[in-house]
C-alpha cells in the first residue's frame, strides 16, 4: 500500500491510494463517514426563548454546529463507565445566553471545558430583535455519523479510480479530443497527443467517443484511488483519515478474537 | 435563517451566509463570490444562492 499526498490542509485533503482493492478503499471512505467518534449537541434545556424561531429549530441547529472533539479526554458514552449516566468523560456542558436586539452565534456558547469549544465561531444561531432572549443550557456527548449526520465529521468523503489513458500507434494528432475534453488535461504534443495530469481525469469518455478512428482507449485503475476528503472542522482533515483507519484497524482486531474464541 | 449546513454534503455553509449576502448586495456576482468563499460544490452553492431571508418577515408577529 502507498499513499502519496495531493492537498492537504486543516479541512480538506487529497491524496491517491495505490495497491489496495476496491473493498479497503471503499471501507475507509465509510469509516470516515459513520465511524469516527465525534462530539455534537445532543440534549438542550431551554430556559427562555422569546425568539423567532421554535424550540425544535434552536435545537436542530445547536446539534448541527461543529464542535471541536477531544478523544483523550472524552469517551463515546455507551463505552464510559458510568454506565450512560452521563459524567464528565462522555459529557460536556455548554450554556448560552443572550438578548436582543443581536445576532447570536456560536461563538457566544460558552463550554464548562476550557480545551473543547465550538470548531467554528461564525454560525448564526438565531437574531434576536429588542425584548427577545435566549436562554439554554446544552449537553453534547460523542457519537458516530453512524447514528446520527451530527456526528460526521466527514464532508464529502469519496473515491474514483485512477484513469489510465492511452494512445493507440494509430493516433494521428487531429486534435479533436483536445477540443472536446471538459477539464483541458489533453495537448499536442508533434505528432502525438500527450496527457498532462491525468488525476484531474473525470472519466466523462468525451474524448474516446471524440476519436473517429478509435486511437484513444480509457480504463480504470482497480487498484489505485484518488481520495478527497473533507473535515466539518471538528478534527483536522489529517486526524479525521488517521481516526478511521484506526477504526478499521479496532474492528478487524474484535473480528479476529470472536473468530479466534470460536474455536 | 440559514440552514446551519448543506442539507446534502453537510458543509457548515452558516457562517458564510453574512459574507456571501453583504457581497451580492454591493453587486458582486455571485458566483464569483462563491468561489471566492471556497464553495465549490453545487450542492452548497444552492443552499447560499437559494436562501430567502424570512425573519425579518416574521419579526413583528411575535
Amino acid at each position: 500500500m502507498d499513499v502519496e499526498i495531493i492537498e492537504l490542509s486543516d479541512d480538506n485533503a487529497r491524496f491517491v491510494l495505490t495497491g489496495v482493492n476496491p473493498a479497503i478503499a471503499n471501507g475507509l471512505r465509510k469509516s470516515m463517514l459513520s465511524e469516527v467518534p465525534t462530539m455534537a449537541i445532543d440534549y438542550i434545556n431551554i430556559y427562555d426563548n422569546t425568539s423567532v424561531l421554535f424550540d425544535e429549530q434552536i435545537g436542530l441547529r445547536m446539534g448541527l454546529i461543529p464542535i471541536i472533539t477531544d478523544l483523550d479526554s472524552y469517551v463515546l458514552s455507551e463505552d464510559c463507565d458510568c454506565n450512560d449516566e452521563g459524567c464528565t468523560k462522555c459529557q460536556l456542558t455548554l450554556t448560552l445566553s443572550a438578548e436582543g436586539p443581536v445576532m447570536v452565534y456560536s461563538g457566544d456558547i460558552q463550554s464548562s471545558d476550557p480545551n473543547v469549544s465550538v470548531a467554528d465561531e461564525k454560525v448564526p444561531i438565531v437574531e434576536l430583535k429588542e425584548r427577545q432572549k435566549l436562554v439554554l443550557e446544552a449537553v453534547a456527548k460523542l457519537g458516530t455519523g453512524r447514528k446520527h449526520v451530527k456526528y460526521q465529521a466527514g464532508v464529502a468523503c469519496g473515491y474514483k479510480n485512477v484513469p489510465v489513458i492511452t494512445f493507440q500507434d494509430t493516433c494521428d494528432a487531429c486534435g479533436k479530443c483536445v477540443d472536446e475534453c471538459p477539464k483541458e488535461i489533453l495537448r499536442i504534443d508533434g505528432d502525438k497527443v500527450t496527457v498532462t495530469d491525468p488525476l484531474k481525469c473525470i472519466l466523462c469518455r468525451l474524448c474516446v467517443d471524440a476519436c473517429d478512428i478509435k486511437a484513444i482507449s480509457l480504463e480504470e485503475d482497480d487498484s489505485s484511488f484518488i481520495f478527497t476528503a473533507e473535515s466539518d472542522g471538528s478534527y483536522p482533515a489529517k486526524e479525521l483519515i488517521v481516526q478511521s483507519a484506526d477504526t478499521i484497524i479496532e474492528k478487524a482486531k474484535l473480528l479476529n478474537e470472536i473468530l479466534e474464541s470460536i474455536e | 435563517m440559514i440552514p446551519v449546513r448543506c442539507f446534502t454534503c453537510g458543509k457548515v455553509i452558516s457562517s458564510l451566509w453574512q459574507d456571501f449576502e453583504k457581497r451580492v448586495a454591493e453587486l458582486e456576482d455571485p458566483g464569483k463570490v462563491l468561489d471566492d468563499l471556497g464553495v465549490e460544490r453545487y450542492c452548497c452553492r444552492r443552499m447560499l444562492l437559494t436562501h430567502i431571508k424570512l425573519l425579518d418577515t416574521f419579526a413583528p408577529y411575535q
